[in-house]
């Protein structure tokens, strides 16, 4: 559905950092998110865990930075993107 | 116990006595023990045909009388009244000769039916015992459910004579529907401008509570006593806090549909849905937000200055006592994914009647210009269509009733934004018969230039940038086709979705499932069957805003004419536990829907005079018989069974 604004309102968005290998996959970024951003890649880390990956739309972050609140290894930060005024 | 039993047989013109031999059922009632006397009239429920009842009652000395004419519910109130100045007015019975009889039988059988049903009912006053109505207090205050034009004119009615009023809206915002409009037929005043003063009022008013984002959860009870729970939503907001600055909405990243702009519009998961809103304060949409539990973003709380923000708020559950009730629950659109043959629902540049209102108010999604959707750019040619879903056996039989009038207005104000633009109107007839109505069509035909076209369209369908509406002009019988930028349906009125819960809460009817079944529908619109619940407004059925606003009136009044007084008279016709034989097994204390029936200390059930309503549900489930109805006791309708095979 198309919204008839002149200006649309952009969301937020954030960049999602992780640091793989200090991960040691307890899954609580994927669970937590409210976005959905993350899943659970194949690939093992260093330690042997899955560590999170972004699913193929990493638009939807909005930097809410909950991730980074609930992660217990500090494995995941996100990093605002100033938006662009045009 | 009546020995001198008057009967008096109504011709009711030739509705009784062009069917049924009314001379020979009264020379057989004369001839039954107890009657003393025995005439008919030709109309009983006149002035003369009450005084020849008096007449009787005097000369003959009667102590009882049976009228058999039409239904009790129309006259029994009539003849109690004249038999009230002898004696109690228990001893006066009807007989349902009419729809009961004459209306549905031969002439032969419905002779003799009348015979059996008269004879009935002489056995039933017989035995009928003399009562003094149960006087019951009242609770001198009002719940008003729904927050539009009806439920605001409504309270505001209540409020200004001087009593409570418990003013209860679902959204966020009170206003409704008509906060939505842009601007009124016929006269074209802006509908916020008048409908704020009164938005107003209400939030000023003393005697007005106003519980907006809440809903009425539960209700029990009766006319003068009825118990509310209302729930009352979180708005995560302190009503009372909140100065509207805004911050909190500029940092919120959460983005979803304006509901309040038909979803043309986006708005932020903490909201207010249009800037005059009442109460005027944020609202946070718990389930557009990115989470409370745990919670996940606090960007709206650390930009409120004012500290209005408390992500703890919890649901409150308000219990209330009221008098009397209105239901202002309002309407809905039919439901546009219904109409395939329009379309609706796969193209940008179809849309419905309420979105044009908004695509035309000033603090609508484009600023009150308009728009072909799918470009942004203006529409040349736009396509009304008039009953879309109405008048249609295969959607809404009925006539929704403000479509004619609103689509004529919809047409001329897109004329005077698109002067050069091209306007046609598809109609089956003009409905214009309120004031000023019949004018305001004439003036946009004649002077808007708008093309009516009497015809149903047949299919639109999309051709490039343009869509395409077939149709027929049945006055000159020729196929018209359009190639339109713009196609805007009038879709019909139906009730507000959740309708039907609301009167389950009641007990009152929906007709068909889609609007409340008023009492009468001429002589009481706004009354519901159950004493003290009234309707106002579209949830009704459709009608315009005069309408609505007389319609609210209509009903504060009625319920003024309730809660104005200390006591009510109740009916005494209630069941009676023989408590000596009561053995508790407690049958009828589940199976009364008025919850009269509670168990006493010695475990034995006990009717509450006040909340019994006469049903005789509990008379009927006792296992030991020990429950009676007052004037319909057991010896009596067993009598009645008696004569009548």
């Amino acid at each position: 559905m198309k919204y008839w604004v002149k200006k649309e309102l952009k969301p937020p968005h954030g960049k999602v950092y992780i640091i793989e290998d200090r991960c040691k996959g307890c899954g609580f970024c994927i669970e937590f998110c409210p976005q959905q951003v993350l899943q659970e890649s194949e690939e093992f880390n260093s330690r042997g865990y899955h560590p999170p990956k972004l699913v193929e739309n990493d638009k939807k972050c909005i930097g809410c930075s909950f991730c980074s609140l609930v992660c217990p290894e500090f494995a995941i930060y996100i990093e605002k993107e100033e938006e662009n005024e045009d | 116990m009546a020995r001198r039993i008057g009967v008096f047989i109504c011709h009711c013109g030739i509705n009784i006595a062009g069917v049924i031999d009314v001379e020979k059922v009264a020379e057989e009632m004369r001839k039954y023990p107890g009657v003393a006397f025995a005439t008919t009239y030709q109309y009983m429920c006149s002035d003369p045909g009450q005084n020849l009842i008096r007449e009787k009652i005097e000369e003959e000395n009667l102590d009882a009388v049976v009228v058999a004419a039409c239904s009790p519910s129309m006259h029994e109130e009539t003849f109690r009244s004249v038999c009230k100045d002898y004696f109690s007015i228990y001893r006066c019975e009807m007989a349902n000769i009419r729809e009961q009889s004459s209306w549905v039988h031969d002439p032969e059988e419905a002779t003799e039916k009348a015979i059996k049903l008269l004879k009935a009912t002489v056995e039933k006053v017989r035995e009928n015992e003399d009562f003094n109505p149960i006087m019951v207090p009242v609770e001198r205050k009002c719940l008003v459910i729904g927050g539009g034009i009806a439920g605001i004119q409504a309270a505001l009615d209540i409020a200004d004579a001087g009593y409570k009023v418990i003013l209860v809206e679902k959204e966020p915002s009170i206003g409704g529907r008509m906060a939505q409009l842009s601007e009124t037929f016929p006269t074209l005043d802006c509908s916020q401008c008048i409908l704020t003063p009164k938005m107003v009022m209400v939030s000023r008013h003393p005697n007005i509570k106003l519980l907006s984002y809440s809903e009425v959860i539960e209700i029990s009870g009766f006319v003068g006593n009825f118990n509310v729970k209302i729930l009352k939503n979180p708005r995560y907001v302190d009503e009372d806090k909140c100065t509207v600055c805004g911050d909190c909405e500029k940092v919120c990243p959460v983005i979803v549909p304006n509901e309040f702009e038909m979803k043309r519009a986006p708005r932020k998961a903490i909201f207010i849905p249009f800037p005059q809103a009442v109460p005027s304060t944020y609202t946070l949409d718990r389930e557009a937000c990115l989470g409370l539990a745990p919670l996940t973003c606090a960007e709206c709380r650390d930009a409120c200055e004012a500290d209005a923000i408390n992500y703890d708020m919890q649901a409150k559950v308000i219990e209330e006592k009221v008098g009397a009730i209105i239901v202002a629950t309002g309407y809905d659109l039919y439901d546009k994914n219904k109409l395939v043959e329009y379309g609706y629902g796969d193209d940008d540049d179809i849309i419905t009647s309420l979105e044009f209102e908004r695509m035309l108010s000033a603090s609508g999604p484009t600023g009150g210009k308009i728009i072909k959707p799918s470009t942004g750019e203006e529409p040349k040619k736009v396509v009304f269509i008039q009953c879309a879903g109405s008048r249609d056996v295969q959607h809404m039989p009925y006539c929704s009733s403000i479509c004619c009038m609103y689509t004529a207005k919809h047409a001329l104000l897109y004329k005077h934004n698109v002067h050069d633009g091209e306007a046609y109107i598809f109609y089956i007839d003009i409905r214009a018969t309120g004031k000023g109505y019949e004018e305001f069509i004439a003036r946009v035909m004649e002077e808007e230039r708008i093309n009516y076209i009497r015809g149903k369209v047949a299919k639109i369908f999309r051709e490039g940038d343009k869509i395409v509406v077939y149709g027929i002009d049945t006055l000159t019988g020729k196929r018209v086709e359009i190639k339109a930028d713009l196609v805007v349906l009038a879709m019909a009125i139906v009730g507000k979705k959740g309708t039907k819960d609301i009167a389950k809460l009641l007990k009152v009817a929906v007709d068909d499932g889609i609007f409340l079944k008023e009492a009468h529908p001429k002589l009481k619109p706004v009354e519901a069957l159950s004493r003290g619940i009234y309707f106002a407004g579209c949830a009704q059925s459709p009608k315009d805003i005069p309408a609505v606003v007389a319609q609210a009136s209509a009903s504060a009044s009625k319920v003024l004419s309730i809660i104005s007084k200390d006591k009510l008279e109740k009916d005494p016709l209630i069941a009676v536990v023989d408590e000596e034989h009561c053995s508790g097994c407690g049958v009828c204390i589940s199976v009364c829907p008025y919850e009269a029936m509670q168990r006493q200390p010695n475990g034995k059930a006990k009717c509450i005079e006040a909340l019994c309503e006469g049903c005789g549900t509990c008379a009927a489930s006792c296992p030991s018989g020990n429950i009676e109805m007052r004037n319909y006791k057991d010896e009596q309708i067993e009598k009645m069974i008696e004569v009548i095979i």
